[in-house]
């Protein structure tokens, strides 16, 4: 009898098994207001005609079948697929060159850190401020930087309206030289990590630079590379603030990718039902890059439990 | 010439050509916000936007300082509230066992990449339901939400590595937990929150997407929507002069905290990078 009492399990008082939810309670609201909840009304309404009236009703399937035959579709998704595809090669590319010139080639040198401090200056400024430069070098007028460099070099005798022309290539660039820093930290952490002595060893071998490049610095950069490149590509996907700033999507639709094709259905036209729907097929391919990015990491390493009994 | 120093001139000579646009882009903006073109002389006109209201491409903008002053005030509350939510609750997830928290665990994962961006059509509504559109506490409240799994994730990293023996000595020494918490590991982990304190103020200082899509009065916006107002307003910036003066007056504290804070970027562990 008295064995059995002994044997009996401890049992935490209520207090201290509620204690720990009280420390995470206001998140977890916050992410159920402003997250959970508007994952649900995503789906809700993209089933709904919600518009500038605000008196939904369930349409059912019409807002997919609308998008399938929205003749914007065909170019709206080449211009995201264009959009995100170069934006993310591109800069991954100057990304790794930065890193491995200023890491490896410029390693401890004062120079290199005036690189990487002068490269993270674009993602550290605010947006606004870094598309108003991108504005003045594509100026359509002869105010415009490239403009009146080409006039002085008697090159063109009018001004090249550069945003019609290329509005896609602009606002690639643009993207590019702010995300490459991104890349770069992570790249540059990656690569200083690699002991010193490896290198000297290759060197006493007698290992070419290009040998030290893929044989040495590109196995330890897999996981990095990997890495970003999910993260940006989920970006890339979902935000439209750079083309938001610098064309909004024009002129026509040339650089209206996805996710800012259905913040304009539903904030500029007022079609919030539609909106949402073309924003579920964001959603979409968002969610199952971030699949794709959870794998990458190992869960038991992260979770540990608490060493203190209360 | 050495085959080494040559190697050295050619790496100097890319990251110049790389770095280029970059230097280009600091000193036209000096000289844009700073010079008379028509005259090519030195010149202060562009910053007479400090005394008075001024006109862009026809619009009464309204006077700066009340910008300034809003601009301050949101980006500390936002600096506030996420240091009092984030800092608990990193604590909870580094040190506390409950039930359900490898699942909290995956989803505080799944939404730190996941876009929040794409929900802002149903936020928007959720918004106007709650009738916090055109509201301070309505952009708080989503910017907040976007932001948190980040710091959270960033703290839990510093709570991870504050050894058990610290907890277990002041709770040897009669601390209750809370008391611990409080006491010995806040204290513990004063770089961790100044890391996220920095990368909140970087946030709210830079956010116009919100406050274009829910402040509808001038007279309530920050510099960023300000500016992002003046520059989205025509497809085609007429006064580059202003707008480069005021996008300078915004951006010059921010690089000068940055070079302050800038060791704070490289050594936190941003990714929770598990092999960096």
């Amino acid at each position: 009898m008295e064995n059995a009492a002994s044997r009996q399990i401890y049992k935490k008082p209520f207090t201290k098994k509620i204690y720990p939810y009280l420390f995470i309670a206001p998140f977890a609201l916050l992410v159920f207001v402003f997250f959970i909840l508007p994952a649900i009304a995503t789906i809700v309404m993209s089933f709904t005609d919600l518009n500038a009236s605000m008196k939904p009703k369930f349409v059912g399937v019409t807002n997919f079948t609308r998008i399938f035959s929205d003749y914007n579709l065909p170019q709206i998704l080449w211009n995201t697929a264009i959009f995100a595809v170069l934006s993310l090669a591109i800069s991954l590319l100057f990304a790794l060159i930065i890193s491995i010139a200023t890491q490896y080639f410029l390693k401890g040198k004062l120079s290199a850190v005036l690189y990487r401090v002068l490269w993270l200056i674009p993602s550290i400024i605010p947006a606004v401020v870094y598309v108003t430069f991108w504005k003045y070098v594509f100026d359509p007028t002869e105010e415009g930087f490239l403009n009146s460099l080409m006039q002085q070099f008697g090159i063109v005798s009018d001004p090249v309206s550069w945003f019609t022309k290329g509005a896609m290539a602009i606002v690639i660039l643009a993207t590019i030289v702010s995300t490459i820093s991104g890349g770069m930290i992570l790249l540059s952490a990656a690569i200083n990590s690699i002991p010193e002595d490896l290198y000297k060893a290759a060197r006493v071998d007698g290992a070419s630079e290009k040998s030290v490049i893929t044989k040495i610095i590109m196995p330890t950069l897999k996981w990095p590379l990997m890495y970003i490149t999910i993260s940006e590509l989920i970006g890339f996907v979902s935000s439209y603030f750079f083309i938001m700033l610098l064309t909004g999507g024009g002129p026509m639709r040339d650089t209206t990718t996805l996710s800012l094709y259905a913040y304009q259905q539903a904030f500029n036209l007022k079609y919030y039902g539609y909106g949402a729907a073309v924003s579920l097929i964001v959603v979409f391919i968002s969610f199952i890059l971030t699949l794709f990015f959870l794998r990458l990491f190992d869960f038991d390493q992260m979770i540990r439990p608490s060493r203190i009994e209360d | 010439m050495s085959p080494s120093t040559l190697k050295k001139t050619l790496v100097h000579t890319y990251m110049t050509l790389f770095t280029l646009p970059i230097i280009a882009m600091i000193v036209w903006y000096f000289l844009s916000a700073t010079m008379n073109f028509t005259t090519g002389q030195f010149s202060l006109d562009n910053f007479a936007f400090f005394q008075e209201p001024v006109e862009y491409s026809g619009v009464k903008l309204p006077l700066i300082w009340p910008i300034v002053f809003n601009t301050i005030i949101y980006s500390l509350l936002i600096v506030a509230v996420e240091v009092c939510i984030s800092v608990p609750t990193a604590y909870a997830f580094s040190r506390l066992d409950f039930k359900g928290k490898r699942a909290a665990m995956k989803f505080l994962f799944l939404m730190r990449s996941f876009p929040g961006i794409t929900l802002i059509i149903a936020t928007f509504f959720i918004l106007v339901q709650m009738q916090l559109v055109n509201t301070y506490l309505g952009v708080l409240l989503v910017a907040i939400t976007g932001s948190l799994p980040g710091r959270v994730y960033i703290m839990k990293g510093f709570f991870d590595d504050v050894p058990w023996d610290i907890e277990w000595a002041a709770m040897v020494d009669g601390c209750t937990r809370f008391r611990a918490f409080k006491k010995v590991l806040v204290p513990y982990v004063l770089p961790g929150i100044g890391a996220i304190a920095v990368f909140s103020f970087l946030g709210a200082y830079g956010e116009w997407f919100l406050f274009k899509l829910l402040i509808f009065n001038d007279d309530m916006l920050t510099l960023a929507g300000y500016l992002s107002k003046l520059i989205t307003k025509e497809n085609q910036i007429v006064n580059y002069g202003l707008i480069t003066a005021i996008g300078l007056f915004y951006t010059l504290p921010i690089v000068v905290f940055y070079i302050f804070t800038q060791k704070i970027f490289m050594s936190v562990n941003l990714g929770g990078a598990k092999q960096v």
